[in-house]
């Protein structure tokens, strides 16, 4: 049944200028089965001939020798040495537990902080506008200036936070968070969940306003209080939007390393390192892109299996 | 109708997006002009290479050269991808720690004959060239120089009735005398954070366990090492002569150091002199010194920064640009503005240079300064062994020994 | 009953009110210091006693960033690549975002996961690759370039954003629609798109973001003199040795400005809501 049903909407072709019109000849077409096929072509397209060669280049290298600097030992196929390499490797393992930690910490203050910060907003009270403006300002700094001024603010010489942790005697002299392996991993993610919570607040934000107020009110009379409504109703309506920004932002962490590249470089002693800043040294430092491309294709892995895992787990598709 | 109008206007768009991308813009330069890319970004530093760029412009008005500067961390990225995809710059700036593993990728073009043929070759001291040479052939012509040597708080000494320091030991012996951590004061600023590497491996040299032998082999001498490691760890740990955000503290953080008068003494180069007198007065507040002496040597790093050829088209242009940071004027007009020596002996000499008490101890320096040690994995193994290591004893998180083994182990792997 | 319930409304209305005010404080104090930072002189910033109300101002900082580097020429690049960027993924994403909410059909999970796979491999080892791919199709350097590489990254991020909101329209009005005659397609546009706006516009918004900001992919494929952005230009700053703190300020401030004018003007269409009416009836 392909052919478009004729109604007081679409109506048969009457002139020549119907028989053409495209927009009349789409939305004929919008009724075939491919419909949707088409709908996903341009983006599936676009994608494909942009990312596809390099991702598989990439991959391909993780087989291979690919020393830039070493030129004298060829760039042959040597299939799962670097593998095998990284499995033995201790930086690796350090990086990978840094990265779940990293990861988990970050996702957790984020969704929290996010979380309420929508919440509250949510309420309409006066004055919100102006707050959501200044709750959602972090993330308009990209990494390269909030990095900096974090680190400006937590300089062991002229940090104002240091300062400001004295005069309330909380702390006897400038602290050097950095410098510090129990607290630099720590400071990091404070200023990561600073820069990235808006994220979350934004997207549930508009999540939240299409709750119909119907449930609240149901529930209101159901005697059901605010944490049970938010525990039955709120995060259960919400479950698609935090499963795209979960997953998102799980691979945005897991993938750039820009932050920790400013703060720490992976110091001190790698109690910072993450994957993604590993394989970055790695390639640019060392030069043996196989072994950054064998990293990076762990880390894809790694990604893929979480999102494989979130999506079954929290039943998103199922609705 | 404004339904029609709206999808139509975006179909436009969409078709003149699609046009566009078929008439892309044209990517590098024309014949007369070159690019230059290079490392420098402090204010001082791109004051000097406006006023050499100003010098040549004038000397060479048919040449025009395009700067491109590029963070340092990110150089050896840039580079590769260029050399990679062949869209080459056509002169480049070279440190020498980076040379081996430029030449090796083949990105550097063979200059031998030209700078043979130069008039001004004799203005410069053989050994200058040794570290951008290879197999007889030679890659680059020094523009400037790194000149290492320490800065001291002469008030603070004089305070103390101590002298300046000539060796490890008084230089020790200083840091803990001038340490008074109630007046927020530490005796030495160690750089335990980013770019501490290579200090690293002056002490452990200085200390006679140098890491590329006269002979050319390459290894550590690990009991040797220990010591030095020791010695230089054991400023913080053991002596807390240095401030405890060591471990993390780069260049800018040991310059912020000093000049905001936490410490008395750093280890730097001439090119942050500029730097340090807008903050502190010369001779009165602070003085220069060469770089104090281990107890098997004296390791003060004299490296040069090289201008290459990185693409055959434009060779000839590249060649007068290179040239040019020979002459005098380009080179004291260059230290005017930033404090980097100049790489040629002849002008080096030059009143405006000599008659400044304060170059002194830079000069001094040019008489035994040692290149830096360059070989092919070289940069790498300093940064992501010999510093993650030396900060683990920084911490407390392993012993001198301990480090040393892994920094043995890393090279080991690094020049497999 | 009402008593109650209002009072538990009030209580709930301070705390909220408590919360949003000290996380507004925390979220704008490091901006007010960057602000303060971008107008002090150099020896109140480097200095070892903190000058929190500095008694003297210059605006140095800002015009030495202006006329260095050609920062007005980054920052319109910035916003042609954005532009640009945006405009592709709104294009086609939006389509494509629609298709995997509304249908199901097999491989529709892989092929989500798919869409999400391209932001999966590291980009710091993407870009030699692209390099060479973007030289030879002569896109290197070029503002077009640019916002292809982007959108290539951000595509997914939209789409998967998106699907969440097209999720939670509710199928029965299209239905309804179609019911009445409309085709796939006048549904598409007439009914659900209206009702996602919300979500449309906070997900574009969040790719405008992702592209005025990015930095690295920005930095290996443009040049100074052609269409290098913003980011770049900071991040050049940073010294060995020496850190331009004011100059680094300064643009930092610059370069939220057009964000929080953009934000502000969509601010108006988030805050209304106009999915209460549509749903309840």
């Amino acid at each position: 049944m392909s052919r478009a049903m004729y109604t007081a909407a679409n109506p048969p072709p009457r002139t020549a200028w119907d028989r053409i019109n495209p927009i009349r000849l789409i939305g004929e077409l919008s009724e075939t089965r491919y419909w949707m096929y088409l709908l996903l072509l341009p983006s599936a397209l676009l994608i494909t001939a942009v990312v596809l060669y390099p991702t598989a280049y990439g991959m391909q290298m993780s087989f291979r020798e690919m020393r830039l600097n070493r030129p004298d030992l060829g760039t042959d196929w040597v299939l799962f040495k670097h593998y095998a390499r990284m499995l033995a490797d201790p930086i690796f393992w350090t990086a990978l537990r840094n990265t779940a930690v990293w990861v988990t910490s970050s996702i957790a203050l984020e969704f929290l902080i996010g979380l309420v910060a929508a919440l509250a907003l949510n309420r309409n009270l006066p004055g919100t506008k102006l707050l959501a403006v200044l709750i959602l300002l972090p993330y308009f700094l990209p990494n390269v200036v909030a990095g900096h001024m974090w680190a400006l603010m937590l300089d062991p010489r002229m940090g104002v936070i240091n300062d400001l942790l004295v005069r309330t005697g909380l702390l006897t002299g400038y602290k050097a968070w950095f410098a510090d392996p129990s607290t630099a991993m720590a400071a990091a993610i404070i200023v990561e969940s600073w820069h990235s919570f808006p994220f979350f607040t934004l997207l549930i934000m508009a999540g939240l306003k299409g709750i119909p107020t119907d449930l609240y009110k149901a529930a209101d009379i159901d005697g059901a209080g605010p944490f049970a409504q938010l525990r039955l109703i709120t995060l259960p309506m919400l479950k698609t939007i935090i499963a795209a920004a979960v997953i998102l932002r799980v691979i945005g962490l897991v993938n750039s390393p820009d932050l920790l590249l400013i703060l720490t470089s992976g110091g001190p002693g790698r109690s910072t390192q993450v994957l993604s800043l590993y394989a970055f040294q790695i390639a640019y430092k060392d030069f043996n892109f196989g072994y950054a491309g064998a990293l990076s294709v762990v880390m894809f892995v790694l990604l893929m299996l979480f999102a494989w895992a979130y999506v079954r787990l929290s039943k998103v598709n199922q609705d | 109708m404004t339904r029609f109008d709206r999808r139509s206007v975006l179909k436009m768009g969409g078709g003149m997006l699609a046009a566009s991308a078929l008439f892309p813009k044209a990517a590098f330069a024309q014949s007369a002009s070159i690019n230059y890319w290079h490392t420098f970004t402090s204010q001082s530093e791109q004051a000097g290479l406006d006023s050499v760029m100003a010098l040549f412009k004038a000397a060479h008005p048919d040449i025009n050269v395009t700067p491109e500067n590029i963070p340092n961390p990110e150089f050896m990225a840039k580079i590769t991808a260029a050399v990679v995809s062949g869209s080459r710059p056509n002169v480049t700036m070279v440190s020498s720690e980076r040379f081996r593993d430029l030449l090796a990728m083949g990105a550097l073009i063979d200059m031998t004959d030209r700078i043979a043929n130069w008039e001004r070759r004799a203005d410069f001291d053989d050994s200058r060239f040794a570290s951008i040479s290879l197999d007889g052939k030679v890659y680059g012509v020094p523009g400037f120089a790194f000149v290492d040597w320490m800065y001291y708080r002469k008030d603070w000494f004089e305070e103390a009735g101590i002298a300046p320091p000539k060796t490890y030991a008084e230089m020790r012996d200083a840091a803990i005398k001038l340490t008074d951590a109630s007046k927020g004061r530490y005796g030495f600023g160690l750089r335990g954070g980013p770019g501490g590497q290579n200090y690293i491996i002056n002490v452990m040299e200085a200390f006679g366990s140098p890491v590329l032998h006269a002979d050319g082999s390459i290894g550590l001498d690990r009991d040797k090492a220990i010591e030095a490691i020791d010695f230089f760890a054991g400023l913080l740990v053991k002596d807390g002569a240095v401030p405890p955000s060591a471990a993390n503290d780069g260049f800018r953080q040991v310059i912020e150091g000093f000049q905001t008068g936490q410490t008395a003494m750093i280890w730097h180069h001439t090119g942050s002199y500029q730097d340090i007198v807008s903050k502190l007065e010369p001779g009165v507040q602070f003085g220069t010194l060469a770089m104090p002496a281990g107890p098997a040597t004296r390791v003060a790093r004299l490296a040069y920064a090289y201008n290459t050829i990185t693409k055959e088209d434009g060779a000839d242009a590249a060649w007068e640009w290179i040239k040019f940071w020979g002459e005098p004027d380009a080179a004291v007009a260059f230290l005017e503005k930033t404090g980097y020596f100049p790489a040629s002996t002849v002008a080096a000499q030059d009143q405006r240079i000599t008659g400044n008490p304060m170059y002194a101890a830079a000069a001094d320096t040019l008489a035994f300064g040692i290149p830096q040690p360059s070989f092919p994995g070289a940069a790498g193994w300093a940064e992501s062994s010999v510093l993650p290591n030396f900060q683990r004893v920084l911490i407390g998180e392993a012993t001198a020994e301990q480090a040393v083994d892994e920094m043995i182990a890393g090279l080991a792997e690094a020049t497999a | 009953m009402a008593q109650t319930r209002s009072g538990s409304k009030l209580l709930w209305d301070i705390v909220s009110y408590t919360i949003l005010v000290v996380l507004a404080l925390v979220c704008v104090f490091p901006i007010i210091w960057t602000f303060l930072t971008s107008i002090k002189v150099e020896e109140d910033i480097v200095t070892r006693d903190m000058v929190y109300f500095p008694t003297r101002f210059t605006f140095d900082s800002y015009i030495k960033l202006w006329y260095q580097s050609s920062y007005p020429t980054l920052v319109i690049n910035s916003l042609v690549v954005t532009s640009l960027t945006v405009l592709i993924c709104l294009m086609t994403g939006t389509i494509a975002s629609y298709a995997l909410s509304r249908f199901h059909f097999p491989g529709r999970t892989q092929l989500m996961l798919g869409y999400l796979v391209v932001r999966m491999f590291p980009a710091v080892l993407m870009i030699i690759p692209l390099f060479i791919v973007m030289r030879q199709v002569g896109l290197l350097d070029s503002t077009y370039g640019l916002a292809i590489a982007y959108t290539s990254f951000l595509l997914p991020l939209f789409v998967w954003m998106l699907k969440g909101f097209f999720d939670a329209a509710p199928k029965e009005l299209e239905s309804a629609a179609r019911i009445d005659g409309s085709t796939r397609l006048g549904a598409m546009f007439r009914i659900v798109i209206p009702i996602a706006r919300n979500g449309l516009v906070a997900t574009c918004v969040f790719v405008a973001i992702a592209a005025w900001n990015e930095y690295l992919f920005a930095l290996m494929l443009t040049t100074s003199q052609g269409s290098r952005t913003w980011p770049v230009g900071l991040q050049l700053m940073v010294g060995e040795f020496q850190l331009p703190w004011g100059m680094l300020a300064a643009g930092g401030m610059i370069s939220i400005l057009p964000v929080i004018i953009l934000f502000a003007i969509v601010q108006r269409v988030m805050v209304a809501g106009i999915t209460a009416g549509a749903v309840k009836g």
